[in-house]
């Protein structure tokens, strides 16, 4: 087997030369700001799930003020967020459960008969770390 | 002759290069492979029943646990489309509409769910009775009616489990007298939660938590070695603080409550709720929430509906004397818990409740 | 093109596949996550051989070892087809605009970057089709890649040399 370097007039630069050092540093710092950049942006249980049905429906953040109308199994619920606190301010529903849970910070509300389920992610851990589940 | 030496020396150092890579790749491949394979727990809620089911399972794999809750709903599903009292299609609807007509044959699980609720009835000498339907629905909770005392008088002769005729080699149900009505709210979620746990650990899952409302089944441990943490509500909550009135730690076990919060409405001060004395078809006031503590669901269901209308007196009696677990809240307010419970369970300080030994 | 090459690439696609392969058996905590050691081969061709023989070997590799991987034409193909053109011509490009600058190192880590930034960006509109989880992911990707790329870039450069100084003797 032979081989022949073609090329050789392009003289290859052997070992590492100033600017790979250059670049190892700028991606570390890339990387790196770049986490501290997501942890910022993205901070964990800050964003609203709903699922229609047992199926998602929307994913919405926490911090931005919002109201949403869902469509469900019997009609509309609709949905707001304020101050990173989300209710259920209309229900199609009989007996308005979901309405009267007001405004709630962490965990679900759930509209039974509209299948409408709003779940605060991230923030359910949270408390879940105490009690797993509740009986009654 | 030279030429041909230099040659194998390289063709070694190569070799060399190649067998270095291999062992640094390898390395370097085992540890990232054994960073993510953490036990973690997989939650996932749908509105199944009529009511909120939550479904935990602990697993090193999204994949594994997904499929695994995937398959308990369509389980818990698939006996929703058995024993649903309101859909017409149901095989419970098949046994209701031929009451005093004809036996029904039933698939295995409806069968053995009326058995089990039958075994209940007996042990609290008809405190809980499956029958009891042709009563429940004179009662409106929506809309806040109380029915007329003539028409509750009236259908007392419908409730009784001992008009329930099973033919246990046919796997048929009847219903002696027309009329009568079989309504499974008080069972078949805590045997849903039984059935959904028995078929995560088919799918592989050591440990797991399924919440069918208030009936809970938690099998195997957390992935921090602990067993799981279940809040009994307190039937007279006031604000988020205190709605949590005791706490217990379980494994292997099942617990469902019986509340008369859950559905109610007040009329002139007298708090009208769902849970029906199958002897008098009116909401049984002994109780304000009865939770209970057995191996199966299909077994705490039924006796904590069956304890709240015996009342907590005659609860307790027969909680020891079955060996079960439980813990009262009585009309007063007063917690009453049994023997084996004590140490177990932390009682949370709230207002208004009594600790009675 | 003349024989000679034709052997060269079919024997540096031997090795890029039976490396891209082998990797592929590995298990990585995310998908499409890969050491890129085949790059190593496209490196080596790159800069010995020239832009046409690495885009050959790269496209030649992709191909073929997804028919024995068995995800031809799948999702997994095109992201590695995706990552493995864009940085091959990424390294390309530098390599023939700015010859002396980078060394094989800087080199392979232009060719992880690009790598990563083609799947992410093939992820983005073929699958995910949000922003939030690729930003996410990104800086696990660039710091990944960054590491892994060096410690190709030694392996390939110890390559490149232990090849030049055979030719020459």
């Amino acid at each position: 087997m032979r081989l022949e370097v073609r090329r050789g007039k392009k003289e290859i630069t052997e070992g590492t030369t100033v600017a790979d050092k250059l670049l190892i540093v700028a991606l570390m710092i890339i990387s790196l700001s770049g986490f501290i950049f997501i942890k910022n942006v993205f901070p964990q249980g800050t964003d609203v799930r709903i699922e229609v049905n047992g199926k998602s429906a929307y994913r919405l953040p926490l911090n931005t003020d919002t109201t949403i109308s869902v469509k469900g199994v019997i009609g509309d619920t609709v949905v707001e967020i304020k101050n990173r606190k989300v209710r259920i301010k209309e229900s199609p529903c009989p007996n308005k459960i979901c309405i009267h849970n007001g405004w709630v910070d962490r965990g679900a509300i759930v509209c039974l008969p509209n299948k409408v389920m709003v779940f605060i992610g991230g923030s359910e851990d949270r408390q879940n770390k105490t009690i797993d589940a509740i009986a009654g | 002759m030279k030429e041909k030496l230099k040659v194998k020396s390289s063709k070694l150092e190569v070799q060399k290069i190649f067998l270095l890579l291999a062992t640094c790749y390898l390395l370097l491949a085992t540890v990232s492979s054994c960073v993510p394979q953490k036990e973690k727990v997989y939650r996932k809620s749908k509105i199944l029943m009529d009511t909120l089911i939550t479904i935990s399972a602990v697993s090193d794999s999204g994949d594994k646990a997904d499929l695994a809750i995937e398959k308990a709903f369509s389980e818990i599903e698939k006996l929703d489309k058995l024993l649903n009292f309101f859909s017409d299609k149901s095989e419970l609807s098949e046994i209701n509409k031929n009451a005093g007509k004809k036996a029904v044959k039933v698939s295995p699980e409806t069968f053995e769910v009326i058995e089990r609720a039958i075994y209940a009835s007996e042990k609290t000498g008809g405190a809980f009775d499956v029958t009891i339907g042709t009563e429940i629905t004179l009662w409106d909770f929506h809309n806040k009616v109380k029915p007329e005392d003539k028409a509750i008088r009236e259908r007392l002769s419908l409730v009784n489990y001992k008009g329930i005729l099973l033919n246990k080699r046919a796997s048929s149900v009847y219903l002696n007298k027309k009329g009568m009505l079989i309504d499974l709210g008080g069972i078949a979620k805590g045997y849903a939660a039984d059935k959904a746990v028995e078929v995560m650990k088919k799918k592989g899952i050591k440990s797991g938590l399924v919440s069918v409302a208030g009936d809970i089944k938690a099998f195997g441990l957390k992935p921090d070695g602990k067993p799981w943490k279940i809040g009994i509500k307190n039937p007279r909550a006031k604000n988020e603080d205190d709605e949590i009135m005791a706490t217990i730690e379980l494994t292997d076990m099942a617990i469902s409550t019986s509340g008369d919060y859950e559905r109610y409405f007040i009329i002139e001060g007298k708090r009208y709720h769902h849970i029906l004395n199958p002897k008098t078809g009116y909401p049984a006031d002994g109780c304000r929430s009865v939770s209970i503590i057995a191996k199966d669901g299909a077994i705490t269901d039924p006796f904590s509906t069956g304890i709240f209308t015996l009342g907590a007196e005659k609860g307790m009696k027969l909680l020891e004397e079955m060996g079960l677990d439980g813990i009262i809240v009585d009309k007063d307010g007063k917690i009453h818990t049994t023997s084996n419970l004590r140490g177990k369970i932390e009682i949370r300080g709230s207002q208004g409740q009594k600790r009675n030994n | 093109m003349q024989l000679q090459d034709k052997y060269r690439i079919a024997l540096l696609s031997a090795y890029a596949i039976a490396i891209h392969s082998f990797e592929n058996l590995l298990p990585t905590p995310i998908p499409w996550l890969r050491l890129g050691i085949a790059n190593i081969i496209t490196l080596a061709t790159l800069v010995l051989y020239g832009f046409r023989s690495a885009m050959m070997v790269t496209l030649i590799r992709v191909i073929l070892s997804s028919i024995f991987i068995g995800t031809f034409l799948g999702p997994g193909f095109i992201m590695s087809f995706g990552g493995g053109v864009i940085s091959t011509l990424a390294m390309g490009l530098t390599f023939s605009l700015l010859p002396r600058l980078f060394g094989p190192v800087g080199l392979s880590l232009i060719g992880a970057l690009f790598h990563n930034i083609a799947q992410l960006f093939l992820a983005y509109v073929l699958f995910v089709q949000k922003l939030e989880p690729i930003l996410i992911v990104s800086p696990i990707l660039i710091l990944l890649g960054t590491i892994t790329g060096v410690v190709n870039g030694f392996i390939g450069g110890m390559l490149i040399k232990n090849i030049v100084k055979r030719s020459n003797s």
